[in-house]
């Protein structure tokens, strides 16, 4: 009956222009106009106070003729990569014993209350938790204070150094990754654990050989997605990591925190868009290493 | 025979209880922030630190009085609804095309809707800054609409697809085979279906605009948004009135969790049905 009566007007209906022009006009001119610029404007230079349409490969000389000396742009990069990565880690792991713990220890009908407790803080301001992280771990802080009150007397650094960062990263990067990794623990199928255990695995071999393999793509989805954020990010580096934050790589600032510094303090836009391109490059290929790696997962499901 | 089950019993406990515990620790840390937020913006306390030294309203005075993050807050109720509205508009409008049309570049067209959110806002804010200052259109609030309505058609467009992709195909047939022209089938069918999609399309759209510095922070001038005026307080000095604007920010956004609630994690929990 409705194959013969309705033919959907798919391919021929006025509606299919109508639809796709606001939002591909609106890309054109705001997405993709813009990172072409961006490309274009790091090879103009600045004279007078004026950018100037003259191309120039003089932005680019002047990053990587100093990359790890005087300027450490190269620095500032292997930190950004280094923290990324680490806190990727860390906060998938955070994570994912959460999200278990959720679908396997709180009965059904709360789990719904424990999810929404934990996008709780998604919903606050970042940067005001930002703040509130700086009261917390600073050197005369509530964390310090506490461990006075129980007898330690070295008060902890956390503050300005890159584990403040990853603190404040971790923490921003917990709703959305709990949520990830509930949905895909709440798809592995029970029937599975349940014939691993009655066929006399412990807890933890049908953790590992379970669950585990069967969450592999939401892992390392969840994984890719805390790399990349946590590589753009600005603030966290900025606020709590004190923009030159210490790790055992060195006190080098995050390579965002160094594009915003750079900008800020010269105002050269050229420069900033080159050092931008530079950035692009770099995601690019963790993108490309990220899809391998995700690709990888699938094809060891099937 | 009844000593080795005790035993596996209290082991299979041991584990459920290790598992409360830490649950129990990781949300303490969830939500320790927002906790000390709350309650350091009622301390008298001129550094925001432990001992407390007694509650008080001075921090919301000095806000009120000072003004200067108040009218960022204003600001930003004015750019996040303009962005939020023009993002969940164009969002529906690629979520239905998309949704519907088979064309040559579809998979294209898809990928690169959904890529603003993948770029590094940092990215997406010095290009902008480029071509905006580039036009002349940079400095003004209208600048951070612009940015932030791009940023935001991707999560909008999200949301709403995983709701369109709900609706029967027999629905919208119906209604043609009924008589309906396709723009009245979109208005009086498909908008309708999608409504909740919409809406909480709109409200991720909101709070992540709400939130949005980098970009902010690269095109906005005089005029600034919210977190951008609370970085350059942040950054100039100690002051716990932050506290008090961050309880505040806390308590609005806490009206648009509500409503998220009701409208987007449904959408997660229908699919995990089906």
């Amino acid at each position: 009956m409705t194959d013969s009566s309705v033919i959907p007007p798919s391919n021929r209906s006025p509606l299919k222009l109508t639809f796709l022009a606001p939002p591909v006009g609106y890309y054109a001119i705001f997405f993709i106009a813009p990172l072409a610029f961006l490309v274009v404007l790091g090879f103009w230079i600045v004279r007078d106070y004026q950018i100037v349409a003259e191309f120039s490969v003089g932005n680019y000389i002047d990053i990587f003729s100093q990359f790890f000396s005087r300027s450490r742009f190269g620095w500032a990069l292997v930190q950004s990569i280094y923290v990324a990565v680490t806190t990727s880690v860390f906060a998938v792991i955070f994570c994912y014993f959460l999200a278990m713990g959720i679908v396997f220890c709180v009965p059904e009908r709360y789990q719904r209350l424990f999810l929404v407790l934990a996008i709780l803080p998604f919903w606050s301001s970042y940067i005001l938790r930002l703040f509130a992280w700086q009261l917390i771990l600073a050197q005369k802080g509530v964390l310090n204070y506490v461990l006075g009150g129980l007898g330690l007397d070295d008060p902890l650094i956390i503050t300005n150094t890159q584990i403040g960062t990853r603190i404040g990263l971790i923490h921003y990067l917990a709703p959305i990754l709990i949520i990830i990794l509930y949905i895909t623990l709440i798809n592995v199928n029970r029937n599975l654990i349940e014939a691993a255990r009655e066929l006399g695995a412990t807890r933890l071999q049908a953790f590992w050989r379970v669950i585990v393999p069967l969450s592999r793509l939401g892992l390392t989805f969840a994984f890719g997605f805390g790399v990349i954020v946590s590589f753009g990010d600005v603030l966290s580096g900025m606020l709590v990591g004190g923009g030159i934050g210490q790790s055992w790589l060195g006190s080098y600032p995050l390579y965002s925190n160094m594009i915003m510094a750079d900008y800020n303090s010269y105002t050269n836009l050229p420069r900033t868009a080159a050092l931008a391109t530079v950035m692009v490059l770099i995601m690019v290929v963790m993108l490309v290493v990220a899809y391998r790696m995700a690709d990888r997962a699938r094809q060891r499901l099937a | 025979m009844t000593e080795g089950r005790l035993s596996l019993y209290l082991r299979e406990n041991g584990y459920r209880l290790a598992g409360r515990v830490y649950l129990f620790l990781g949300f303490i840390f969830l939500l320790l922030p927002i906790t000390f937020l709350i309650l350091f913006s009622f301390q008298r306390n001129v550094y925001s630190s432990l001992p407390l030294q007694g509650w008080s309203l001075q921090w919301y005075d000095k806000l009120v009085e000072d003004g200067v993050l108040f009218d960022a807050l204003l600001n930003s109720l004015y750019v996040s609804p303009i962005a939020a509205t023009a993002a969940s508009v164009i969002g529906f409008l690629a979520a239905y095309a998309l949704n519907r049309f088979v064309f040559p570049g579809r998979i294209l067209t898809a990928t690169i809707l959904i890529l603003p959110i993948l770029i590094p806002p940092l990215i997406l804010g010095v290009s902008l800054l480029g071509l905006l200052s580039r036009l002349g259109l940079h400095g003004q609030l209208y600048s951070i609409i612009i940015a932030h309505t791009l940023l935001l058609t991707a999560p909008a467009m999200a949301i709403i697809q995983l709701r369109l992709a709900q609706m029967p195909p027999t629905l919208e047939e119906a209604a043609w085979d009924l008589g309906a022209n396709e723009l009245q089938t979109v208005w009086r069918v498909v908008l309708p279906w999608a409504l909740p999609g919409i809406a909480g399309g709109w409200l991720l759209a909101f709070t992540f605009s709400f939130d949005e510095f980098i970009i902010a922070w690269f095109v906005s001038g005089f005029d600034q948004t919210l977190p951008v005026t609370v970085y350059n307080v942040m950054i100039a000095s100690h002051d716990p009135s932050l506290n008090a604007i961050g309880t505040i920010v806390f308590g609005l956004l806490l009206l648009t969790l509500l409503g998220a609630e009701l409208l987007i994690i449904p959408l997660f929990m229908r699919r995990r049905r089906a």
